[in-house]
């Protein structure tokens, strides 16, 4: 028996096509057709290939078969028993309950169906496949169901660069997860080696292979074959990813860019999506590339500056630390495709792809933009430090990208202007008019008038603003804090105080009670002694009178 | 087991034994003394030691207070019926293919089955108890005896055909003498109830059954009410004598 590979185009077109029903069967079993017998069921069921009785041959399996599903599909919602099936088949019922119980463990009978109580089908949700089928059994298409294109094209990482650019792209009729993914999943090498997903949150590696399981499949004991936990070390993927996250490529970067658009601020899920990468370069590069703050304002987040400040901070020393050649030819590379793209199309056409949006145009407007919460921040702050953190971030520029001061002087003209303008500017301008901005609207002005300061590499004057707004907003965030400080602690002496006179209120009231003590104590001192004369007293008169009863007496005085 | 069945189905002649996964004779008790009657029916595994007779007679009339003269009655009655199947066993069953309808009719307590499918009698992997728990699970019989007695009476059957198939396994080896291939016409003369095969899974033939059958095959399973039990036994009582 010739059993090939299923072949898409062969299936390519019933004859009714409007006509065909869905039904879902588990991904496992996408090897199912109407028209030929698998090698599964060959193996399954030895009996109908091996020749040994007319009464089972593959033609009778196969009628079986297909007459048991097109029944069950008659009313998928319910669940068929092998008792309704085997009246109407004729043959061996044990046979018949063989070819039963082999369909419904595959899950082409009864898998929609609620299962009862003791039998338990192993169903793969996440992978779950929908069958096009017409009403007789000619043909078959199996095809993602809607839900399943939503993560596909959501995870476009998970295709190539090809699929990542073009949102609507198409499965191959009769694909299964693995032939579709299957290259991703080998080229990353961190594929759990039981259920053959893909770990993106860590993993164990076995000591005796080169086995590989998820968390899932070893925290449910799923070992593998002859091994035990003791031949598994943990593997976090961070590790690996910082390793592999220097090097981006155009892929990962369109990736990103994507999903930076699709989920804005949450970094957890761009992440995800990029999967290659961890979050922390995620972030880094987005912040490296000189239209990441745009894409996020696009993406029509708002975010709290706080977090975002603390985002850009981490991502900056990320930054910082990635070697620097490779930094500045990355940027400078876009940057160049950028600069083009602003000099050719005007301002007003800025409807192209995420990546080709013009900075400049569009960079004020956008009121969520991180850039911009970064430069109100910083205009809170007095001048002098602005100017001191301008000065500051020049000057570790230059000394990381080993260029001449100079090149910054025209800048710090324009930066030290901005500074001393403010009060000046603050009635007629928006606040907006920082330091940071008045950089970048001398940068375009630059660009207009015929490129001047040319020689200054953009990369580096973003780079120059982008710094001295973020220690700008520092300084802002040191003062404030050193504020609250100073507020705190007053507020803690006169809690102090308040505690203290409590205290000495208490004092004096117990002094009080001591001293209403002592009267009394001394009333009833003065009692005592009256008391003991009066007895002395009558002691003797009774004595002088002559009552002999000194017992008594001296009991009782005693 | 795989392998044992294809060559088993591939030589024409298979020693006697019944036609199923595990070889356990179907024993039926019908024993009457001073007025009181004990029915049972259950299986026996006939390589069991022949001391366990006894012992599970003493068992049974124990649990079931019946008076101790029964003991040697069952184990009497067990050890004949043992032995009727050993007087069998080490002979040449039938040849060749046969599938045989197996027909159900009966009443378990307030449960009342009717039911007819196909055997096939070659195949060994073949599990009557499995066959019922299937049945029983299907239909939702809540009475843990139905079962069991299911798969009694298709034990009982099978044996009944295993045995008459000894009978004509013996004419196929005289008549082969005078004429070659002569099988076919045995094989469907065999017990007379074996389905033509050739019929049923030929290449023109489908194995879906035509509508109108359908209602044959399929299992008829009632409850009846108190009265109808009481009113079923009665006449099995007066059919009986």
């Amino acid at each position: 028996m010739e059993l090939p590979q299923l072949d898409p185009t062969s299936k390519q077109n019933p004859p009714d096509e409007p006509e065909l029903d869905l039904y879902t069967i588990p991904s496992h079993s996408s090897w199912f057709s109407w028209d030929e017998i698998h090698a599964t069921e060959e193996v399954s069921l030895k009996d109908f290939f091996d020749g040994s009785s007319i009464t089972r041959t593959p033609k009778i399996y196969k009628e079986y078969r297909d007459f048991i599903i097109n029944k069950y599909r008659e009313e998928p919602s319910r669940r068929l028993t092998f008792t309704e099936v085997r009246k109407s088949l004729v043959g061996d019922v044990c046979l018949l309950h063989k070819v039963f119980l082999f369909l419904e463990k595959w899950g082409l009978i009864n898998f929609a169906a609620p299962s009862t109580g003791g039998e338990t089908l192993v169903v793969g949700d996440e992978e779950r496949y929908k069958v096009k089928i017409e009403g007789v059994p000619t043909g078959i298409r199996v095809v993602a169901m809607p839900n399943s294109i939503k993560p596909i094209s959501a995870l476009p990482s998970v295709g190539d660069s090809g699929g990542a650019v073009d949102n609507g792209f198409k499965l191959p009729t009769l694909a299964s997860y693995s032939d579709v993914f299957a290259d991703l999943m080998t080229r990353k090498g961190l594929v759990c080696g039981n259920c053959n997903e893909i770990c993106d949150s860590g993993h164990y590696k076995c000591m005796k292979g080169d086995l590989l399981i998820c968390v899932k499949c070893f925290k449910n004991g799923n070992y593998g074959e002859s091994k035990s936990v003791d031949d598994y070390k943990f593997n976090d993927c961070l590790q690996n990813s910082s390793n592999v996250g220097a090097v981006w490529t155009e892929a990962e970067t369109l990736l990103l860019l994507e999903s930076v658009l699709k989920h804005g601020d949450d970094w957890e899920l761009v992440a995800q999506n990029v999967q290659t990468k961890s979050k922390i370069d995620c972030i880094a590069k987005l912040i490296e590339m000189p239209l990441g703050e745009i894409i996020l304002s696009s993406a029509q987040r708002k975010v709290t500056s706080s977090e975002l400040i603390g985002n850009l901070n981490n991502s900056k020393q990320v930054q910082l630390s990635t070697s620097e050649s490779l930094e500045t030819d990355k940027i400078g590379d876009q940057h160049d495709e950028q600069r083009n793209e602003s000099e050719h199309n005007g301002d007003a056409e800025n409807r192209g792809p995420p990546l080709k949006r013009q900075r400049i145009a569009s960079a004020p407007g956008d009121g969520g933009s991180l850039m911009k919460q970064v430069a109100l921040i910083s205009t809170v702050v007095s001048p002098h430090i602005t100017a001191a953190a301008a000065e500051a971030a020049v000057a570790s520029l230059c000394e990381e990208n080993s260029c001449p001061r100079e090149i910054f002087d025209g800048e710090d003209d324009y930066v030290t202007n901005g500074l001393l303008s403010p009060t000046e500017n603050c009635e007629t301008k928006r606040v907006l008019e920082d330091p940071e901005m008045k950089e970048r609207h001398s940068q375009s002005g630059d660009e207009d008038s015929c490129f001047k300061k040319d020689d200054i590499p953009l990369t580096l004057r973003v780079r120059a603003a982008v710094a001295t707004a973020l220690g700008a907003a520092a300084a802002r965030a040191k003062f404030l804090a050193d504020q609250e400080d100073r507020e705190i602690e007053h507020l803690l002496a006169i809690i102090i105080g308040t505690q203290m006179k409590k205290l000495h209120c208490k004092i004096k009231h117990f002094e009080d009670l001591e001293m209403i003590m002592k009267k009394k104590h001394a009333e009833m001192e003065e009692v005592e002694d009256f008391l003991i004369s009066e007895r002395i007293c009558v002691l003797q008169r009774a004595m002088s009178a002559g009552i002999p009863r000194w017992r008594d007496h001296s009991y009782v005085k005693s | 087991m795989k392998g044992q069945t294809s060559a088993l189905s591939k030589s024409t002649a298979v020693k006697f034994r019944i036609p199923t996964a595990e070889n356990l004779v179907p024993i039926r008790l019908d024993i009457e003394v001073d007025g009181q009657r004990f029915k049972d029916a259950f299986t026996w595994n006939p390589s069991d030691p022949d001391s366990e007779i006894v012992v599970f007679a003493k068992r049974t009339v124990k649990d079931m207070k019946l008076p101790p003269v029964f003991v040697t009655h069952i184990a009497s009655s067990i050890q004949s019926q043992l032995a009727d199947f050993r007087s069998f066993e080490g002979q040449d069953m039938y040849a060749g293919e046969k599938i045989v309808p197996i027909k159900l009719d009966l009443r378990v307590n307030h449960t009342l089955v009717k039911d007819q499918f196909l055997w096939d009698l070659n195949n060994f992997e073949n599990d009557p108890e499995e066959f019922a728990r299937t049945f029983c699970r299907d239909l939702a019989i809540d009475d843990p005896e139905v079962g069991p007695a299911i798969a009694f009476a298709i034990r009982e059957q099978l044996y009944e055909i295993a045995i008459q198939s000894v009978a004509s396994a013996r004419e196929s080896r005289i008549s082969k003498k005078g004429r070659r291939g002569a099988e076919h016409a045995i094989v469907s003369k065999a017990g007379g109830t074996a389905m033509d095969l050739v019929k049923l899974f030929g290449h023109k033939s489908s194995v879906v059954r035509k509508r109108k059958e359908w209602d044959v095959y399929e299992p008829i399973v009632d409850l009846l009410s108190n009265e109808e039990v009481d009113a079923l036994e009665a006449r099995e009582e007066r059919n009986g004598r």
